[in-house]
C-alpha cells in the first residue's frame, strides 16, 4: 500500500521513482490549493493596500509561518525562493562575495559546487573539498583539518542527492560554532524526510519546496538564523521603502525582490501540511522500506552494484548494471513505464568520489505515494535486462 | 472608537504584528501607510484601543516598528 493515495481523478501515466528530482504525484490537497490560488488569490502580495493584495499577502504569510515553524525559525527569517539552487546561491554568494575561504564536501550537487567555483574564478574566493567517508568521525576530521584563519563558512548537503548518504551535519554545525563561522546546509534531499531545525546549529537552511515538501515546482526556501546578514545577489522591488534606491535591510523582503510565486507558495503550504500531518518519520520509514526491498531484490543479481555502505542514508538507491551506461538502463526502464534518473544527477563531485563519472548511476528515489508492488515490478524488469 | 496607527517596516512584520496583537485580544487591521509619513510603500497596523499595550507586545516579540500616528 502507498503511505498516501494521490486519487482525485489523476491518470498516472508511469510509475515515478525519480522523486529526488521532484515529487510526483503531488498530494490532492496541494493540487486543489494551487487551483484555488489561481482562482482566488490573484493580487500581488505586499504591493498594495487593496483587498486582493492583502488577501494574497495574508496567504503568503500563513505559509511563511508554517515553514518557519517547521524549521524552528522566525517568519521574517524565512524567505521564499524559486528553488534550492537559488537559496544556495543567495547564501553562498551573500556570505562570500568579498573573498575568503569556504569548505564544501565531495558529495555536493552543482548547486553548491558551481557557485563556489564561480566565486573562485571571478572573486578570488578559495575553496577546499572535504572527503566524506563511511565514518562520521573521520568525515568531521576531514572538514576540521581544512579550516583556516580566513575560512568564512562550511557549506554542504545534509544528504547526497546521488546516494542519499547522510552527512554528520549536527557535528559539522558544532564544528562551525566552535570556530565562529556559519554553516550553510543544502537540505534538498532531507527536508520533509527528517526533522531539521535551526536548533541543529544550521545558520542557513536551503531547500527546495517541490521535493519531499511536496509543493509545486518553482518553490524553495532560504531560512536563516539571523546571525549573519547576507549581501544580496538580486535587488529590486520589495513593496517597502520604495523611495530609496538602497535595497531594504529588513528580512525577508531583502531577499525577495520581485513578485512572489503566490500560487506556488500556497501549494507549498499544503505540501508542508501534508508532511506535518503524516510526520517525517513515517514518510521516511515507508520510503526506507521500499529502498530495502529494491536492494534485497537487486542483490540477487551479481552484476548489479549498489552504491551504499554501512553509513546512514536517506531513501535513495543508486546502482549500476554491469558496465552498462546508466542512461541505457534508465531508458530501458522508461520504456517499461518507470521514471528513474540516470547519469550524473548534476553532481560531478560525488560521481568523481564514487568512481562513476563515466558511467553515472541509475538513481531510484521513492515518495510517500509509491508501493511495494511498484518496487517489485521495477525489480522484475531490472532482473530481466 | 479612536484608532492609532503604528507604521511597520514591511508587510511581513505587519502580518506578524497583527498575528501577535490579535492573539492578545487587541483589535487591529493592516493598512497602507500614507505616503507623507514614510519613504513610500509601507504598511501600518491600525490599533483600536490601548496602543501602549500594543507597542509593548511588539517590543516583547522583537517586532520592529516605526512611528505611531493618528489619522
Amino acid at each position: 500500500m502507498p503511505l498516501e493515495t494521490a486519487s482525485g481523478g489523476m491518470d498516472i501515466i508511469m510509475i515515478n521513482f525519480d522523486n529526488s528530482a521532484t515529487t510526483f504525484p503531488k498530494p490532492q490537497s496541494v493540487r486543489r490549493a494551487v487551483a484555488a490560488a489561481v482562482e482566488k488569490y490573484g493580487g500581488n502580495p505586499g504591493r498594495s493596500g487593496h483587498e486582493l493584495s492583502m488577501l494574497a499577502a495574508s496567504k503568503v504569510y500563513e505559509v511563511r509561518s508554517l515553514a518557519a515553524e517547521m524549521f524552528g525559525a522566525l517568519p521574517e527569517n524565512t524567505a521564499f525562493t524559486v528553488n534550492c539552487t537559488f537559496a544556495l546561491n543567495m547564501a553562498i554568494k551573500g556570505l562570500m562575495q568579498y573573498g575568503g575561504h569556504i569548505i564544501i564536501s565531495n558529495m555536493e550537487h552543482n548547486a553548491v559546487a558551481r557557485p563556489v567555483y564561480e566565486l573562485s574564478r571571478s572573486r578570488g574566493t578559495e575553496y577546499s573539498i572535504a572527503e566524506v567517508t563511511d565514518s562520521d568521525e573521520e568525515t568531521v576530521k576531514n572538514f576540521e583539518k581544512l579550516i583556516r584563519k580566513d575560512t568564512r563558512c562550511i557549506c554542504c548537503c545534509i544528504a547526497s542527492n546521488v546516494t542519499g548518504r547522510v552527512l554528520p551535519f549536527r557535528k559539522l554545525a558544532a564544528l562551525c560554532r566552535e570556530h565562529s563561522i556559519p554553516f550553510i546546509a543544502d537540505c534538498a534531499q532531507a527536508a520533509g524526510l527528517i526533522d531539521l531545525s535551526l536548533d541543529d546549529g544550521i545558520d542557513f537552511i536551503c531547500t527546495s519546496g517541490h521535493k519531499s515538501l511536496y509543493g509545486p515546482t518553482g518553490t524553495g526556501l532560504l531560512i536563516t538564523s539571523g546571525k549573519y546578514p547576507l549581501s544580496t545577489i538580486i535587488e529590486g522591488g520589495t513593496g517597502t521603502s520604495s523611495a530609496r534606491l538602497e535595497q531594504p535591510s529588513e528580512m525577508p523582503e531583502r531577499l525577495e525582490s520581485g513578485t512572489l510565486n503566490t500560487v506556488g507558495i500556497i501549494g507549498l503550504g499544503e505540501g508542508i501540511r501534508f508532511v506535518r500531518n503524516l510526520g517525517t518519520d513515517k514518510i521516511r520509514k515507508h520510503e526506507d522500506q521500499l529502498c530495502r526491498r529494491l536492494i534485497e531484490r537487486l542483490s540477487r543479481r551479481k552484476d548489479i552494484q549498489i552504491y551504499r555502505d554501512n553509513a546512514l542514508y536517506m531513501p535513495i538507491v543508486s546502482f549500476n548494471v554491469g558496465n552498462e551506461s546508466s542512461h541505457v538502463i534508465a531508458s530501458a526502464l522508461n520504456d517499461a513505464g518507470f521514471a528513474v534518473r540516470g547519469g550524473l544527477q548534476c553532481a560531478a563531485l560525488a560521481h568523481n568520489a564514487l568512481g562513476t563519472i563515466e558511467q553515472g548511476t541509475v538513481r531510484f528515489s521513492p515518495s510517500a505515494f509509491n508501493t511495494m508492488k511498484q518496487v517489485d515490478l521495477l525489480a522484475d524488469v531490472l532482473m530481466s535486462i | 472608537m479612536k484608532k492609532t496607527y503604528i507604521a511597520m517596516s514591511s508587510i511581513t512584520f505587519a502580518m506578524r504584528a497583527k498575528d501577535v496583537l490579535s492573539r492578545s485580544g487587541i483589535r487591529c487591521e493592516i493598512i497602507r501607510t500614507p505616503k507623507n509619513l514614510g519613504t513610500g510603500c509601507g504598511y501600518s497596523i491600525a490599533v483600536t484601543g490601548d496602543v501602549s499595550r500594543a507597542l509593548r507586545l511588539l517590543d516583547n516579540n522583537s517586532i520592529p516598528h516605526k512611528m505611531t500616528y493618528e489619522s
